[in-house]
């Protein structure tokens, strides 16, 4: 465990090593560097051995951008550690601090940095970029939209924005919620002095964004015209931009993989002492159930984009049915991820609005259990119903009956997590922040989409809706309407712990009405054409369907502005906003005890955990006081809100 | 560090009352949801033109209609605690420590489990009902072939007419036989609520007996490369007098 080792007393000091210098001067623009140069050096190897080739520029393809994620993975500095390991090297304390980003101000941000606050804020920052990407894709598909036959786009560009904005969205809600705040405020709320792999932490991440430039090649290399199911045996006769999309899901489910360990060990061993499992707070159930759920499904997505390589590039036939080759391989392989990741998705987003809900109810959480229960039961349902996305491709019709009925049980659990959240607010004291806001926007949305997914979970309603803007609408309005409303939540409320500063409320209010106004508008529209029976991914369509769309671009372009705000106020407020307390909101939970700016450790002293943390209305009502919760809470010196916690010995000698 | 004295008997922030509020909300979001359901979404799926797309209408209304009050309450709880339990900024003090009620739990558990119990019985009926209506003696046999960007449909009974047109006789049940030449499309026609993919290697099935005479909307309902959008064609339901002699014309017999 590193950390053990970090907290560890300073040893002396020794000069620095040769391996230091080289470890400290790499950074992301050395990683582009490797990255670039490796990738054409990949590029003329393979240009020169494979050209003449059935399947040649495929193999260019996955050779280079191969090569250029293992370029940059070395540039950043990933394998460091393995390779003064396998040199019979350890790293000493001044490079584990150094690797921490000790000391080096806003320049850690740009390395392999294993503090877990830097890692939070590298995927905050990544998820915005990959949002901001996603949304221009959007607005670009809802603009070509506005009439039916607008031809702003041609089909060939159609297409390829049309995969290309769902897979970037895709992996941006996937890592929305467990990236930037199960990494930064995650271990801080179990009481852990940093993730129980910090290398593997800062790998996650660095994997991530070396990828996502190998996604992005797709846009030149003749998009993805597959939709970002990329089905075969469509994607077996698409051009090489398939081969980014293949390149990129491998990497990523890498990363996946690596955060789920990460996470899940973190979660498993480092919590606080007293922090017993009906005292650990509601929002790490949700992260450990979102990684941990990964974990079988990505694997799924990797065999699949493996296999589909071999097709593409060696002519392997998986997928080709005149070779004996099988689509329903690559849908079940597909779905047997795509349906367990709704869930990684929906719910740390449904878990930071339980989390942030009592604080703003000042009300305990209601029925902790029957939440924990709810999180465990949908874990283990959303396994089980891959198949209600295949009823109508007429694989294995006998399994409909059972797919309808593990998919209609998911609303059971389900139901119960709304129950969590209005038991909570009954008779509370409802401050009607913008993450609160975003509670109850969820509220609505998510129970449009929920209602509207009972629809699709009946197997002869599917035969009609399937495959239309019906379907389209109803995830938007699960992943983006409760997914993604609840993210910006917990991003409105642990901004000023993240970030120091407090986020512009104005502006937050300004967003949050654009956003959920144009939400609802674009959306009800799209399941309007849908139900009247507009295909998904179309280019151009009837007459017929004219107003809907009309109707769903210009809630669509509401929504882009309201992003827009919403990202005005997050750098605005990011660089000159009022400064934050320690304790804004007056929350029990164990980030809210750390002063602001956090020590590089988190806590001086490590804390036990007397009783769990939403205790409100239980003893003397602590932090809701102005005076009290504006200075900064020592965690060696518990005051008002850690109240709950009680200093311990130092732990040093324990570990 | 101030230290609020421990109330002891707190006031009473809830009463009767708010019960009563809230039912109303409830009721009131409730009838405008039945109404809702009863008439949008059908209204907008438009005229069924099958037994099947009736049955599914006739889902989408119970269906609804079973969850209006489900969200009815949701909603009425969510909007009454925004107006009565609305703080004025930041709360000075603590809502009561709640921290469960047994009965409420195990009472919206269970009310959701008859619920989904009810929705997959519903969904199993019908889909029985569907499936062997349309495999019923003497069907007429189709044959569906998609490939980038057309369908062909043969009737292989009929002297293997071929068109790229579907033409279909009231009243009588069809089964299609759906495969591809190429990649996944899917079969879809829109007002008879019947869909299959076309899957290259394989036949898929499905069986629809269309009942009102018209022309009906086919459609590919799988992204199927660069003109998918333009892949649909027309299905006609006519007098089976009308359809034979469309099939005579066509060099076929019957
Ligand atoms: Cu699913
Ligand atoms: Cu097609």
């Amino acid at each position: 465990m590193t950390a053990a080792v970090i907290s560890q007393p300073a040893q002396p000091h020794q000069p620095a090593a040769a391996g230091g210098g080289l470890m400290r001067r790499l950074n992301v623009g050395t990683a582009v560097a490797g990255g670039v140069i490796l990738g054409l050096i990949g590029w003329l190897v393979a240009h020169s051995l494979l050209q003449d080739d059935d399947h040649g520029s495929d193999q260019v393809v996955l050779v280079t951008l191969t090569c250029w994620a293992v370029g940059f993975m070395i540039g950043i500095g990933a394998f460091n550690g393995p390779i003064g390991w396998a040199l019979g090297r350890d790293l000493r304390r001044e490079d584990e601090l150094f690797l921490a980003g000790k000391d080096q101000g806003i320049s850690r941000y740009f390395r392999f940095t294993t503090d877990h606050k830097v890692v939070g804020i590298q995927y905050l920052v990544v998820t915005m970029v990959l949002f901001a990407l996603g949304g221009t894709l959007a607005m670009l598909i809802r603009t070509n939209l506005i009439s039916p036959h607008s031809h702003f786009l041609n089909p060939q560009t159609y297409n390829a924005i049309v995969g290309l904005h769902g897979l970037i969205m895709i992996v941006a809600t996937i890592i929305m919620v467990t990236g930037p705040f199960g990494n930064f405020i995650m271990p801080i709320m179990i009481g852990a002095r940093d993730m129980a792999f910090p290398r593997l932490n800062a790998l996650s991440l660095w994997l991530i964004v070396a990828a996502i430039p190998t996604l992005l090649s797709a846009a030149v290399l003749g998009g993805i015209p597959t939709g970002w199911v990329g089905y075969a045996p469509l994607a077996d006769q698409a051009p090489p931009g398939m081969d980014s999309y293949s390149v990129f899901i491998i990497i990523f489910a890498v990363s996946s993989a690596v955060a789920g360990a990460n996470i899940t060990t973190t979660v498993l061993t480092m919590r606080a002492r007293g922090m017993s499992w009906n005292r650990t707070p509601i929002f790490v159930y949700g992260t450990v159930a979102s990684v941990g759920l990964a974990i079988p499904a990505f694997p799924m997505f990797m065999a699949s984009q493996i296999l589909l390589q071999v097709d593409r590039t060696q002519g392997g036939q998986f997928f080709v049915a005149s070779g004996g080759g099988s689509p329903w391989l690559y849908a079940n392989l597909f779905w047997l991820m795509g349906h367990p990741e709704v869930y990684v998705i929906l719910i740390p987003a449904l878990a930071a609005l339980m989390e942030l809900t009592p604080v703003f109810s000042r009300k305990p959480l209601f029925s902790f259990n029957a939440a924990v229960i709810s999180i465990a039961g949908i874990v283990g349902l959303s396994v089980m119903v891959w198949a209600h996305h295949m009823y109508a491709s007429g694989w294995a019709p006998d399994l409909n009956g059972p797919f309808m009925l593990t998919t209609e049980m998911i609303s059971v659990p389900t139901g119960l997590l709304f129950l969590v959240i209005l038991g909570t607010v009954w008779r509370g004291r409802v401050w009607t922040t913008v993450p609160m806001m975003a509670t109850y926007a969820m509220l609505w949305n998510f129970i449009i989409g929920g209602v509207t997914g009972i629809y699709l979970s009946d197997v002869p309603a599917d035969y009609a809706l399937h495959g239309s803007m019906f379907v389209t609408a109803h995830f938007h309005y699960t992943l983006m309407g409760a997914g993604l409303t609840g993210a910006i939540g917990a991003l409105a409320y642990w901004f000023p712990k993240m970030t120091g500063r407090m986020m512009n409320e104005r502006a937050g209010y300004i967003s949050f009405w654009l956003v959920q106004i144009g939400f609802n508008v674009t959306f009800m529209g799209m399941f309007a054409v849908g139900l009247a029976g507009q295909p998904r991914r179309v280019v151009t369509y009837a007459h017929l369907f004219a107003t809907g769309n009309l109707v769903s671009t210009i809630g669509a372009y509401t929504i882009g502005i309201g992003m827009l705000v919403l990202l005005y106020a997050v750098i605005s407020s990011w660089r000159h906003g009022d400064r934050a307390p320690a304790n804004p909101w007056g929350g029990k939970t164990l980030e809210w005890t750390v002063p602001n700016p956090i020590p590089l450790e988190n806590f001086e002293v490590m804390p036990v955990v007397t009783s769990d943390f939403y205790g409100y209305g239980e003893e003397p009502s602590t932090g809701a006081d102005g005076e009290d919760a504006r200075e900064p809470v020592h965690a060696g010196a518990p005051a008002g809100p850690a109240a709950a916690v009680v200093a311990a010995a130092p732990v040093e000698g324990e570990l | 560090m101030s230290v609020e004295p421990a109330v002891a008997d707190p006031p009473r922030r809830h009463s009767r009352i708010d019960y009563w509020r809230i039912g109303w909300i409830w009721l009131a979001l409730t009838i405008l949801l039945v109404l809702f359901s009863i008439w949008v979404p059908t209204r907008l799926m438009g005229p069924p033109a099958s037994p099947t797309m009736r049955a599914v209408e006739s889902t989408m209304r119970v269906f609804s209609i079973a969850a209006s009050p489900v969200a009815a309450l949701v909603w009425a709880v969510a909007i009454y605690s925004l107006i009565r339990w609305k703080s004025k900024g930041r709360p000075t003090e603590d809502g009561p420590a709640v921290r469960g009620y047994g009965p409420v739990t195990i009472t919206w558990a269970a009310v959701s489990t008859v619920l989904c119990v009810f929705l997959l019985i519903w969904g199993l009926a019908e889909m029985t009902s569907v499936t062997s209506a349309a495999e019923a003696s003497n069907p007429l046999v189709v044959n569906v072939t998609g490939q980038q960007w057309v369908w062909t449909f043969s009737y292989p009974d009929e002297g293997n007419v071929e068109s790229d047109q579907l033409y279909l006789p009231l009243n009588r049940p069809v089964v299609f036989h759906v495969t591809s030449k190429d990649v996944i499309h899917s079969f879809w026609v829109v007002q008879m609520g019947i869909k299959v993919d076309a899957n290259p290697g394989v036949t898929t099935k499905t069986s629809v007996t269309p009942d009102k005479l018209g022309t009906f909307d086919v459609r590919c309902a799988e992204l199927c490369g660069l003109r998918h959008a333009d892949m649909e064609t027309a299905a006609h339901v006519v007098n089976p007098a009308d359809f034979t002699t469309w099939i005579a014309q066509n060099g076929g017999h019957t």
